[in-house]
C-alpha cells in the first residue's frame, strides 16, 4: 500500500517538475536535448544552462517531432515539451512514422490533458490516449501527480523506444502521493487505496477525483479500491483481473474520450482474460466538442465529474 | 580510401545504374516508381560514387556523411547505387525486391536494412530528420555533412519549408538539401496546381546558400559538391538540381504515365537500348 496525501492541500506545478527533472538529466547525461515548438517556458532553466542542447522550433508541431527523430537516430534523448492536440494531432503522423516506425527514445510531454486547458476544443485533449496508445512501439503514461512524473521520467531512461506522457493542466496539479513512497514501473498500476467492494481505475488528474469518490463511499461503509493506471500501454493486465475477481465491480473514469482510452483498454484487459466483473460502468467525455468553462466546470457537465462518479459507485455496488 | 572516380567512370556508373533499375522494372512483376528512379540516377551516382564520405565496410562509421532519401519512393534507386558502391549485393535486391520478408521494399526501412540511415516514404519528411541530425553533429563539433535527398513534388508540403526555417535558424551549414527538380508531380506537372516557381527562390528567401545544377550532368553534379561551403559555415545549402523524369527513355520522359510502372520485356528492351546509345555520347 501507498501513502495517500489524503487532504489534497498541496499542489505543485507539474510543468516545473518536468523543466526540473529535464535539467537535471540533462546535467548528467549528454544524450539530453529540450525541444520545444513555442511551449517551452518551463524549460527555460535548461535552456539557460545548455543552449546548444535546447531547440524551439518555433509555432511547428511537425517540425519539432521530425527534429527530435532526427537527433534520436543520432543517439540522443530528445524531450519534447508540448500542448497535447498539437503534439498528438498535429504532428500525429510524424509521430507514427518517424519516431515510431523506427522505435526512436523521443519523450512527447504533453500539457493540458482532458478538458483542462481551458482553451475549448481547438485546445482539449480528448482523443490522446487512444491515438497514441494505437502506435507500435510506443509507451503511454498519464501521470496526475508532480512527483511522480518525476519517478517517471527517470525510468524512461532505460526505455530504448518512444513515450509519450500526457499530463492534466500542468500548471496546479494535487499531490497525491506522499514524496518516496511510491515506485513508478512502466506497466504497473498502482493500487492507491485499496478497497474490497468495487474497484474505481483512474489516470492522470482524475485519480484525486476517485480517491475523493472513494472517502465519500467509506462513509457510508462501503470499501473501495482506487487504482491509478500511471501505465496506459503496457497495461497492467493481471491488475486488472485481479480487481474483477476480489471486487467485483468496475468503474472506470477518466478525462478522455469514453471510447479509445484507459476503458476501452480495461474492457480489452477483460475480454481477452476471460473475467467478467458483475458490474462495469465508464465515466468520461462522451462523443461532443466540449465548449468552455473549467475543467471541474465541464466534468460535472457531462456527467463525469465528483458527484457523478460517487453516483456511478453506488449503482454498481447495487449489483 | 578508394581514389575517386573520374567524371566518364562516374557517367559509366550512371549507366550501370540505369541498366540495373530497367532491369529490375522489366523483370519484377509490380511496379516501380521508374521516373523519378531514373530523374535522380545521375545525383545518386554523384553523391554515392564521389561526393559522400561513406565505407561500405564501416557503414556505421562515425564520420561518415549522412543521407536522407526524403523521396522514399526512389528506395530502389538508392538500394542499387549502394549495391554498386559495395554495400549490398544486387543480385539479392533482383532476387528479392518487395518480396515477403525482403529487406529492399518500394520504400526505404532502416530497422530491416541496416545501412540505411532513416526510414522514409510518407514525403516531406526526410528535412526535418536531417535537421535533427545535423543539429546533433554541430553541438558535438563534428565535421560530417547531412544530405537530404527530396523531389520537388513533395515539397508541396508544408512541414519542408518549416524544417527550412529551423535549418537556416539553426546556421546548419553542415545541412545539404539536394532537390530533384524534374518539375512532375505523380499526376501532374509540379507547376500547374500549384506555384513552385520561381523555385530557387524559395530556398533563397527561406535563407539557404542555393546552387542551381543541371542534375543530368556530371560534372556540373562534381563541381557543385566540391564547392559546397564548409560544414562550419553558417548557412545550409540547397543544390536545386533541375532534371527530367523518366530521363534516358524517350517514351518515359516528361510522360505522367511514368510515374511508376512495369515496363514489358518488349518495352524493356527498346528503354536499354535507348540509354545504350545515348552511353559516352556527353
Amino acid at each position: 500500500m501507498v501513502a495517500v496525501t489524503m487532504n489534497f492541500g498541496t499542489f505543485m506545478s507539474a510543468r516545473s517538475v518536468v523543466g526540473d527533472t529535464i535539467l537535471e538529466l540533462g546535467q548528467k547525461d549528454k544524450r539530453i536535448w529540450a525541444l520545444t515548438a513555442d511551449t517551452g517556458g518551463a524549460l527555460s532553466a535548461f535552456k539557460g544552462e545548455f543552449p546548444d542542447r535546447y531547440v524551439d522550433v518555433g509555432i511547428a508541431e511537425q517540425n519539432v517531432v521530425g527534429v527530435a527523430a532526427g537527433l534520436a537516430l543520432e543517439g540522443n534523448i530528445p524531450m519534447v515539451m508540448g500542448m497535447i492536440p498539437f503534439m498528438t494531432m498535429r504532428a500525429c503522423e510524424q509521430v507514427r512514422t518517424d519516431v515510431c516506425y523506427q522505435n526512436l527514445p523521443v519523450r512527447l510531454i504533453g500539457t493540458g490533458g482532458g478538458l483542462t486547458s481551458g482553451g475549448g476544443s481547438t485546445h482539449n485533449a480528448m482523443e490522446d490516449i487512444s491515438i497514441m496508445r494505437s502506435f507500435v512501439n510506443m509507451t503511454v503514461l498519464s501521470i496526475g501527480d508532480p512527483n511522480l512524473i518525476r519517478d517517471a521520467i527517470y525510468a524512461s531512461m532505460d526505455l530504448p523506444g518512444p513515450l509519450y506522457i500526457r499530463l492534466a493542466q500542468g500548471k496546479q496539479d494535487a499531490v497525491i502521493y506522499e514524496k518516496g513512497s511510491i515506485k513508478f514501473e512502466f506497466g504497473k498500476g498502482i493500487v492507491a487505496r485499496d478497497g474490497s467492494d468495487v474497484t474505481i481505475f483512474a489516470h492522470g488528474e482524475m485519480v484525486r477525483q476517485a480517491l475523493e469518490a472513494a472517502l465519500k463511499l467509506e462513509e457510508e461503509g462501503k470499501s473501495v479500491r482506487v487504482v491509478d493506471m500511471v501505465s496506459i500501454k503496457p497495461i497492467d493486465e493481471d491488475l486488472i483481473v485481479s480487481c474483477v475477481k476480489e471486487t467485483g465491480r468496475i468503474v472506470v473514469v477518466e478525462d478522455h474520450l469514453m471510447t479509445g482510452g484507459l476503458a476501452s483498454a480495461v474492457a480489452d484487459v477483460m475480454a481477452d482474460r476471460g473475467v467478467s466483473p458483475k458490474a462495469f460502468k465508464r465515466l468520461g467525455i462522451p462523443q461532443v466538442f466540449a465548449g468552455f468553462g473549467s475543467g471541474v466546470e465541464l466534468r460535472n457537465k457531462y456527467g463525469y465529474g465528483l458527484d457523478a462518479t460517487v453516483a456511478a459507485l453506488k449503482e454498481v455496488l447495487k449489483a | 580510401m578508394q581514389e575517386k572516380p573520374t567524371i566518364a567512370q562516374l557517367e559509366e556508373l550512371a549507366y550501370e545504374l540505369r541498366y540495373k533499375l530497367l532491369n529490375l522494372c522489366g523483370t519484377y512483376e509490380g511496379i516501380v516508381h521508374i521516373g523519378g528512379d531514373l530523374s535522380v540516377a545521375d545525383i545518386f551516382t554523384s553523391l554515392f560514387q564521389y561526393g559522400l564520405n561513406i565505407d561500405p565496410k564501416d557503414i556505421m562509421m562515425p564520420t561518415r556523411d549522412r543521407f536522407i532519401l526524403s523521396k522514399g519512393h526512389a528506395a530502389v534507386c538508392m538500394y542499387i547505387t549502394m549495391a554498386i558502391r559495395g554495400f549490398f549485393d544486387y543480385d539479392e535486391i533482383v532476387r528479392t525486391y518487395g518480396k515477403l520478408d525482403s529487406a529492399y521494399g518500394m520504400h526505404p526501412c532502416k530497422v530491416q536494412l541496416p545501412g540505411v540511415e532513416c526510414s522514409s516514404g510518407s514525403l516531406g519528411h526526410g528535412l526535418a530528420l536531417a535537421v535533427g541530425m545535423a543539429l546533433s553533429a554541430k553541438q558535438r563539433k563534428e565535421k560530417h555533412r547531412v544530405f537530404c535527398l527530396m523531389g520537388d513534388g513533395e515539397t508541396c508540403e508544408g512541414s519542408v519549408w518549416e524544417a527550412a526555417m529551423t535549418g537556416a535558424g539553426y546556421k546548419l551549414g553542415n545541412l545539404v538539401g539536394v532537390i530533384d527538380r524534374n518539375s512532375q508531380l505523380m499526376t501532374t506537372f509540379s507547376d500547374e496546381p500549384v506555384a513552385l516557381a520561381p523555385y530557387p527562390d524559395k530556398w533563397r528567401a527561406f535563407g539557404w546558400n542555393v546552387v542551381e545544377v543541371d542534375g543530368h550532368n556530371m560534372a556540373s553534379l562534381v563541381a557543385a559538391i566540391d564547392n559546397l561551403p564548409a560544414s562550419d559555415s553558417d548557412k545550409p545549402t540547397a543544390l536545386v538540381c533541375t532534371t527530367v523524369k523518366g530521363k534516358g527513355v524517350s517514351f518515359m520522359e516528361r510522360n505522367l504515365g511514368w510515374h511508376a510502372g512495369a515496363l514489358s520485356s518488349e518495352d524493356m528492351k527498346k528503354a536499354l537500348d535507348e540509354i545504350g546509345a545515348g552511353r559516352g555520347a556527353k
